[in-house]
This record gives C-alpha cells, sequence and structure tokens, in this order.
C-alpha cells in the first residue's frame, strides 16, 4: 500500500517534469520580476545599508547582500503560486478525469505536482544565487549554506505551492488562480522582515511582519547569507513551513476529495 | 441473464435541476450499450456516476456487482473510461501518455512499456507514437485516448460521446476501433447525440431527455414501432389535379396502410406522404401506379424510421438540429429517387 502510493506520487512527479523539460521557459517567466527586483531595486534603495544602525542589526552594510534572502523568496512564491494554473489546466483538458478514475490515491495526483514545482523552484533559487554570486554577494555559509537554502527553499515551496492548488481547485479558473498569486506576494513581502530589518520598520509593520510567516523563512535565509547557521530561526523556518504544508496541502486534498461528490 | 451494469432508481440534481432523474437499465456483459440524447439531456452526469467521478443523490448502481459508492476503489480497476474533452496531454508525446497510464494502473515499467506498443499497435498509432500529440488530428487523439482508456484491459469501457466533433471519415474510422473491442470481449457503455452513431454501434440504448429515459430496446425494434416506411411525393406547384389522380390510383394497391396529404409542416408542399409496411417492396409498384395513369410526379421520396423520428415522437423535438448544428450530414437512411 505505502510502496503503491509512493509509486503513484512518482509517476505523477515524472509527467510533470517531462512537462517541465518540454517547456523550460516557463522556468524563466516567474523569474522576470525577481530578477528585475534584483538588479534595479538593488540599485536604487542601495543607500539603505547606510541608514544608521542597519549593519549593527543585520551585519552587513550591503543592501544587495540582504535583499538577496528577498529576492529568494520572491522567486519561490511567485513560481509556486502558479502551481494551481496546471491543475486548473487539467481539469478543462479531461486530463484530470482520467487520473480520478485510474485507482490511484487522490493525495498522489496532488503530491506528484507539487513535488515537481519544488524542482523547478530549486532550479530558479539556483539560478538567483549563482546570479548573486556574481553580482558579488558573498554568502557566509558556503556551499552547505547554499544547499541548505536549496533544501528550505524546495519544501518552502511546496508548502506555498498548496496554497495555489486550494485556490485552483476551488476557483476552477486560471485567472483567479494567477491573480491570488501576484496579489498577495507584494504585500506579504513588504509586510515581512524580508525587504527591512524588523528594527527598522514601523511599529505596526513590525506587530503584522511577527504574524508573518514569510518573516521566519526571511530570518533563516538572511542569517545563512550574511552571519552563518543560526539554528534557531532555521528551526523556525522549519516550523513555520511545516505548518503552512499540512494546511494548505491537507485543505487541497480534503477539497479535492470532496470534489468527488459534487 | 448476465448483467454488468445494474442501475435503479439513479438521481442527481443539482439546484433545481434534475440532471439525472430516476433512471434504471441494466446492461448486459459483452453488449454495446448506447445513451442517446440531446445535448444536457444527462447522459455525461450519468457516466460520470458510473465512473465514480461524481456521486448520486439517490439510487443504487452497481457495476460487475460492485457497489459504486462503498466498492468504488474495486470500481476503477475494472473500468476504462474516455471523456468527452478527450484527456490527453498535449505536452507529452503518444507513447509518454499510454506509459504514464499504464502506471496509474500500477502496471510494472517492464509490463508497461510492452502495453504501450501493443496499445499503440490497436489503434494504429505505432508511427506516431514519438510525436508531441500537438502536431496529431482531432482523429488521431481520439484514437489514443481510447487507447489510454484500456491500459488495463478493463471489463468495461465507458466513452462519453466518443466522436462528438470528429468528421464523417473518422467517425467511421472510430466506429471500427470500437466495434473491434467489443468483438473482442469487452463490454461498451456509449453515450451520444448522433442517432445514426447509436443505429450503428448500440446493440440496446436508452433514449434520454432531460434526465429521463424515455424510451429503451434495440434500435430497430424501436424504429418499427414508428410504423413503418414512408413514401412522400410532391407534385407541382398550384396544380391539384396530380394530387387527386394519384390518390385515387393508389387507394387500392395493397400494402399501403395511409395515405394523407402533406401538412405545412412537412417536407412537402403539394404531395402525399404514403405510409407503408416494406418500403423498397412497394416502391416498384408505386412508380408503376402512377406511371400508368400518366400521373406528373415531381419528387418521390422512400424514408424508414429513424431514432430521431421515435425521440421526435416521444419528446416532440428533433436530435438533428445537433447533428447538422455539428456538421453531421442528415440522416443516411435516407434514399432519394428522382
Amino acid at each position: 500500500m505505502r510502496m503503491e502510493w509512493g509509486s503513484e506520487i512518482g509517476v505523477v512527479f515524472y509527467r510533470w517534469i517531462i512537462k517541465l523539460r518540454r517547456q523550460p521557459i516557463y522556468l524563466f517567466f516567474s523569474l522576470i520580476q525577481p530578477l528585475v527586483w534584483f538588479l534595479l531595486f538593488t540599485q536604487a534603495f542601495s543607500a539603505i545599508g547606510n541608514i544608521p544602525g542597519f549593519e549593527q542589526i543585520t551585519g552587513t552594510s550591503d543592501y544587495i547582500t540582504f535583499f538577496t534572502a528577498a529576492v529568494i523568496i520572491q522567486t519561490i512564491a511567485s513560481s509556486a503560486l502558479q502551481s494551481g494554473i496546471g491543475m486548473v489546466n487539467d481539469l478543462d483538458s479531461g486530463y484530470l478525469d482520467k487520473m480520478k478514475v485510474a485507482p490511484i490515491h487522490k493525495s498522489s495526483i496532488l503530491l506528484g505536482k507539487v513535488l515537481s514545482d519544488g524542482v523547478s523552484i530549486v532550479i530558479q533559487v539556483g539560478i538567483i544565487i549563482a546570479l548573486a554570486l556574481i553580482v558579488g554577494v558573498n554568502i557566509a555559509t558556503g556551499v552547505a549554506g547554499v544547499a541548505l537554502i536549496l533544501l528550505l527553499a524546495m519544501a518552502f515551496g511546496i508548502a506555498w505551492s498548496g496554497i495555489s492548488l486550494f485556490v485552483g481547485l476551488q476557483t476552477k479558473s486560471t485567472e483567479t488562480t494567477l491573480s491570488v498569486g501576484l496579489l498577495t506576494t507584494f504585500p506579504l513581502l513588504f509586510l515581512s522582515t524580508a525587504v527591512m530589518p524588523k528594527e527598522l520598520l514601523p511599529m505596526w509593520v513590525q506587530n503584522v511582519a511577527t504574524l508573518n510567516p514569510i518573516s521566519y523563512i526571511a530570518n533563516a535565509f538572511q542569517g545563512l547569507i550574511i552571519r552563518g547557521f543560526e539554528w534557531g530561526a532555521i528551526a523556525n523556518a522549519i516550523i513555520v513551513i511545516a505548518l503552512i504544508g499540512v494546511v494548505s496541502l491537507g485543505a487541497s486534498i480534503a477539497l479535492f476529495r470532496r470534489a468527488v461528490n459534487r | 441473464m448476465d448483467n454488468i451494469i445494474e442501475v435503479k432508481g439513479l438521481m442527481k440534481t443539482y439546484g433545481d435541476i434534475r440532471a439525472v432523474d430516476d433512471v434504471s437499465f441494466s446492461v448486459r456483459r459483452g453488449e454495446i450499450f448506447g445513451f442517446l440524447g440531446p445535448n444536457g439531456a444527462g447522459k455525461s452526469t450519468a457516466i460520470k456516476i458510473l465512473t465514480t467521478l461524481i456521486g448520486k443523490d439517490s439510487g443504487s448502481a452497481a457495476i460487475d456487482g460492485l457497489d459504486l459508492e462503498t466498492q468504488a476503489e474495486e470500481v476503477r480497476r475494472i473500468i476504462g473510461y474516455a471523456s468527452q474533452e478527450v484527456g490527453v496531454d498535449n505536452d507529452l508525446t503518444a507513447r509518454e501518455n499510454l506509459y504514464i497510464q499504464c502506471r496509474y494502473y500500477h502496471i510494472s515499467k517492464e509490463k508497461s512499456k510492452q502495453k504501450v506498443e501493443e496499445l499503440l499497435r490497436t489503434v494504429n498509432l505505432v508511427d506516431a507514437g514519438d510525436r508531441k500529440l500537438s502536431t496529431f488530428s482531432g482523429g488521431m487523439r481520439k484514437r489514443l485516448d481510447l487507447a489510454t482508456a484500456l491500459v488495463s484491459d478493463p471489463r468495461i469501457l465507458f466513452l462519453d460521446e466518443p466522436t462528438t466533433g470528429l468528421d464523417p471519415k473518422n467517425r467511421r474510422e472510430l466506429w471500427d476501433y470500437i466495434r473491434g473491442l467489443n468483438r473482442q470481449g469487452t463490454t461498451i457503455f456509449l453515450t451520444t447525440q448522433y442517432m445514426e452513431e447509436a443505429d450503428q454501434l448500440a446493440d440496446r440504448l436508452c433514449i434520454i431527455d432531460q434526465g429521463k429515459i424515455v424510451a429503451e430496446g434495440v434500435p430497430e425494434s424501436l424504429k418499427a414501432k414508428m410504423g413503418g416506411d414512408t413514401i412522400t411525393l410532391s407534385f407541382r406547384e398550384g396544380d391539384p389535379t396530380p394530387l387527386t389522380q394519384a390518390k385515387e390510383a393508389l387507394a387500392p394497391v395493397p400494402g399501403i396502410k395511409e395515405i394523407r396529404e402533406c401538412e405545412l409542416d412537412d417536407v412537402c408542399q403539394n404531395g402525399l406522404v404514403l405510409t407503408i409496411e416494406n418500403g423498397s417492396s412497394i416502391m416498384p409498384q408505386v412508380v408503376r401506379v402512377l406511371d400508368a395513369r400518366g400521373v406528373e410526379v415531381e419528387r418521390l421520396t422512400l424514408s424508414t424510421p429513424t431514432l430521431d423520428d421515435v425521440f421526435l415522437s416521444l419528446t416532440g423535438k428533433t436530435l438533428k438540429v445537433h447533428e447538422e448544428a455539428n456538421g453531421e450530414q442528415k440522416g443516411m437512411r435516407r434514399r432519394r429517387i428522382r
């Protein structure tokens, strides 16, 4: 039973990876915006690094280095929030019905999909990190740190994809799924500690940032990039990712199962 | 009688709409069973319930003795389903589509590879196996879809409007594949809005309209109930003489059950409609009698009843509107003699 489940997820994953290989251009679509940010924003706002206290709080006076974490998160979020689109397309084409008629677990259909999203996110984040190194960002934790960033990025991407899956399955519309992704990414990013250290944020934003899951991911990435292995922050990030994943994927699977009876 | 599908009092409502309204029928093992009806009649809803895709509100339904609700998992292992939408992945090749489909059914990697080749041969797509589906024609895609429904060697195959959107040539070709599968022992349940398709393929059928079964039986006997063939005679417009002459001449001919004048809603304007028992044997006689009297006939048409006539008599609506809208030719069984 367990083996069956594993191989089912494997097959679904295999299909999405073939699709990704056939259309690698999709990998770059969701990279455009983070790239623009990375290359322009950091130039325009490089003076932020000189704000009194910035270096004491963050450990660097180089805003690009600080901002790298935010770009990584943006990359993950904008990629993950397109996950539901593939699902809606399968729904429209009748492919999903074909899978649902086959004797496989409903959860395999969704988990195989988000795993493939995890892979494309790792590739995308890898590209961003390479670019960061090229523009002179120094990653304090070295190769091991980069590996850990990629691992966290994948896990966070899978969990975050669950949100898009849920929206896609619920609305059955690619437009809605896409706009939910676009509309939530920016406010969440700006109301977190990803673009500015917490101590320099206005009080009300600080309060929101504490509740914002993005902050915890950002803290872990910032630590790994600027300072070193801060296991407390990394543990917090893992807890937040696990919580998001359980809720988003659990809700998607429940919704998907219930849809059978409508 | 060995029934592979047993359905009793099936109900499914969406808000106020009764998509499937107290439907009962059974399908015998080894036959081709059809659901004929216009768009929105509830055919797809019924097939989605039978393939475990959606739940029913009430009633009972069993596939090969397995309850649809409590044994859905087991049901899925013995059925194949090709949806109306053609559920194949256009980013993949035909081989990849089939291979992945095999793996959904837990067929081992080795066996899956064999199965893929076997199925490609069945639907005659071996040479196109490595092409991406975006280069496939509608007919090829439909054939591949049919093949993906066969990976599990299903005991019963569900086909939801298998030829909708295909041109007549591809349609006929697909019919041959369906017949071939049936000859090898697969029971087939299909829905269609084309009376010709139901007529050509189905051993038995249900005519369904607004969620209800309005007729059930063998196509031939359903048509026979319509009271035999008709001959329609048309005469030159504005001249009442030939019509009167023909009426007199034909009255004594044996085998003509009824003679009536054309009404406004008939195809002919100035003409007669003869109801007869056996068209092809009476036809020459009618021609001889009229010729002997020197009656000038402008047009003479022999029609045998179609399933559309059955549908019309039961619902007051015609199926043909849909067929024409879909680019279908008019009733194939209508022969015309000028």
